[in-house]
């Protein structure tokens, strides 16, 4: 507000050109000459402005007249000034209100950037939580399903493996026990038939001792019950196993085909591989129709160990495909499945430096090849 | 703030009426350029109204010459009331020496006062000055108006703030206005007289001070 406060000299107010000119019809209208002067002792009439004396008149004039001709300039003078204050208020006023906006501006645009960075962070630590509660979804679903399926196994295996040793030692000694009252019996009509009978039946005994036998190894091995963590697995092993387990499921209906070739071993988590492949096994019987079959091959092709599994099932349409990966995403009913299957089984693959592909037609089947890299 | 020119021994000062719209700023200026009688008075400065509202600032230069030579120059500014004019308020506020306050006494008024002197606080903040330190008086204009709030009830309401007593006004009759002129001026004086030494270098005691800037006609009734 310097302005407001300044005391205007005369050319300020006044221009030299207006006040030549002024000077010249206060000259015409007195008919002589009027001139300005730079101290009281050449004039007589002081020119006032706001208390501010701002030059001298001198004239050739009577004193009356000079006097009115002074007077004239100051309320000329008076006006300018009413006009420059003005003015100068103005500016005054109109700058700071620019300078206030430019300060507001500024300070908008601060606050602007403040939020959109912690909008940006937002955004981030929600992605890491969801990745956070993916995983931790994951493990849940992992360790739940193994602690029961390992559970399973304990169980099974401790109460069968007792009757089957007391089982099979029974049935030999009833074998020979055979022997012995065949002999004793020598002479009696015809016995052969029987005793005949009666061998089947315990030779049919031990078979079915020997496969509750062999299904009690597939649950030790699914649920990794005598090995580490990490291990050599052989994954037509584990391959096998996992059909094995499954058809004791499905009570041995399942037309599956197994053609497994030479394959190197390969250095991972046992139980977690049977899992990835029961995860697209058990797809792939859920998908057969009537008649259907599936189909299991292994080979050594390029430096990596490949598994094929593939049905002549439903398939799958392709919006379906797009989506099968989604963690939770499922098209069977609620409760029947959890949806984390190929999820679950894709992530177990790159944990094991491999990659699941997945190739299906609506109606015709479902191919779904799993690679790993050796070495 | 006071201006002190040395080569001309020129000492200006800065007296701002301020207050709501329409409470009689411009009508005090106006009585003041009537009846005051100072050793020197300029012109009144009326900048652009309209329908009798101030739309910049209206302004009057008073002065005195002293014995010692000093030559002392106040000018008594009004701001506009209108609350859209507030950036000019604020332009014509600074750097001022004194404020008079002009409240209008009309019961239905009283709310507007009190925004207008929260403004006049503000303003001052922003400004740089410190309220509790400015020289400054409160007027209640138009006692007239037979809805003037009681005179008891302003000054017991006023009792307890540093600007008691408040003055009384009847600008449009010319009461009270230079009364609240000189309160100013004794308000005034001792923080000039102890910024530039009025007394000991000017022999401009407050007496002086007071009278000669606020002398009246001999026919005024004040
Ligand atoms: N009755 C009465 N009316 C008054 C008094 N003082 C001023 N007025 C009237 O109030 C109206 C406003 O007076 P102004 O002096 O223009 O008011 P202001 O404070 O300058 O107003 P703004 O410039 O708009 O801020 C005018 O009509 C005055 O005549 C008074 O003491 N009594
Ligand atoms: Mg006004």
């Amino acid at each position: 507000m310097s302005n407001l406060e300044d005391d205007f000299k005369l050319d300020a107010l006044l221009s030299q050109q207006q006040q030549t000119r002024l000077l010249e019809l206060l000259g015409t209208l007195g008919g002589a000459s009027v001139e300005l002067a730079d101290n009281a002792e050449e004039a007589s009439n002081q020119l006032e402005f706001n208390l501010d004396t701002l030059g001298w008149l001198r004239t050739e004039l009577p004193a009356i007249q000079s006097e009115a001709a002074a007077r004239l300039f100051e309320l000329i003078l008076f006006y300018a000034g009413k006009y420059r204050l003005a003015a100068n208020l103005h500016h005054d006023v109109t700058e700071a209100s620019y300078i206030e906006l430019q300060q507001k501006h500024a300070a908008l645009l601060a606050s602007e950037a403040r939020y959109k960075t912690l909008s940006e962070q937002l955004q981030q630590q929600v992605e890491k939580q969801v990745k956070v509660i993916e995983q931790t979804q994951h493990q849940l679903y992992e360790s739940a399903r193994l602690r029961a399926v390992g559970q399973l196994a304990a169980g099974v295996a401790h109460e069968i493996n007792t009757p089957i040793g007391f089982i099979g030692s029974n049935l030999r000694v009833a074998d020979d026990y055979l022997d012995e009252i065949e002999a004793s019996l020598s002479d009696n009509v015809d016995p052969a038939l029987l005793l005949d009978d009666f061998r089947a039946l315990l030779g049919e005994s031990k078979s079915g001792v020997k496969r509750i036998a062999s299904i009690v190894a597939d649950l030790r091995t699914f649920a990794n019950i005598d090995q580490a963590d990490f291990a050599t697995c052989d994954l037509n092993a584990l391959l096998m196993t996992t059909c094995h387990l499954l058809q004791a499921e499905h009570n041995h209906t399942l037309p599956i085909e197994l053609r497994l070739g030479e394959l190197p071993k390969l250095a991972g988590y046992p139980a977690k591989l049977s899992q990835a492949f029961y995860n697209i096994l058990d797809n792939a019987a859920k998908a057969l129709n009537e008649g259907g079959r599936i189909q299991v091959e292994s080979r050594l092709h390029d430096g990596a160990l490949e598994v094929y599994i593939e049905d002549n099932g439903c398939g799958m349409s392709e919006d379906i495909l797009l989506r099968v990966f989604e963690p939770f995403f499922t098209t069977r009913s609620v409760g029947a499945g959890s949806g984390l299957g190929l999820s679950v089984t894709r992530d177990i693959l790159v944990a094991h430096q491999g990659e699941v592909r997945l190739y299906s037609r609506l109606g015709q089947g479902t191919r779904v090849t799993l690679r790993f890299q050796t070495g | 703030m006071a201006n002190y020119y040395a080569i001309e021994n020129k000492l200006v000062l800065k007296i701002v009426y301020y207050g709501p719209a329409l409470s009689g700023k411009t009508t005090n200026l106006m009585q003041l350029h009537t009846l005051l009688m100072p050793q020197r008075k300029g012109e009144l400065m009326v900048l652009e109204t309209r329908d009798d509202r101030t739309l910049f600032f209206d302004m009057l230069p008073i002065g005195l010459r002293s014995e010692k030579g000093l030559d002392l120059r106040l000018k008594l500014y009004t701001v506009p009331g209108q609350v859209q004019h507030d950036s000019t308020r604020k332009a014509v506020l600074s750097r001022a020496d004194g404020v008079i306050f002009i409240a209008d006494s009309q019961l239905s008024q009283q709310d507007n006062n009190a925004i207008a002197f929260d403004n006049l606080a503000s303003n001052l903040q922003k400004v740089g000055l410190d309220i509790e330190n400015l020289p400054l008086v409160v007027q209640f204009n138009k006692r007239d108006l037979p809805s003037a709030v009681d005179e008891t009830i302003l000054q017991t309401r006023w009792a307890t703030t540093p600007w008691a007593p408040i003055t009384l006004a009847s600008a449009l009759k010319g009461h009270g206005v230079v009364k609240s002129f000189q309160q100013l001026l004794s308000r005034l004086y001792p923080a000039v007289d102890s910024e530039f030494s009025l007394a000991a270098n000017h022999a401009i005691g407050f007496q002086t001070f007071v009278d000669r800037l606020s002398a009246v006609n001999e026919a005024s009734d004040e």
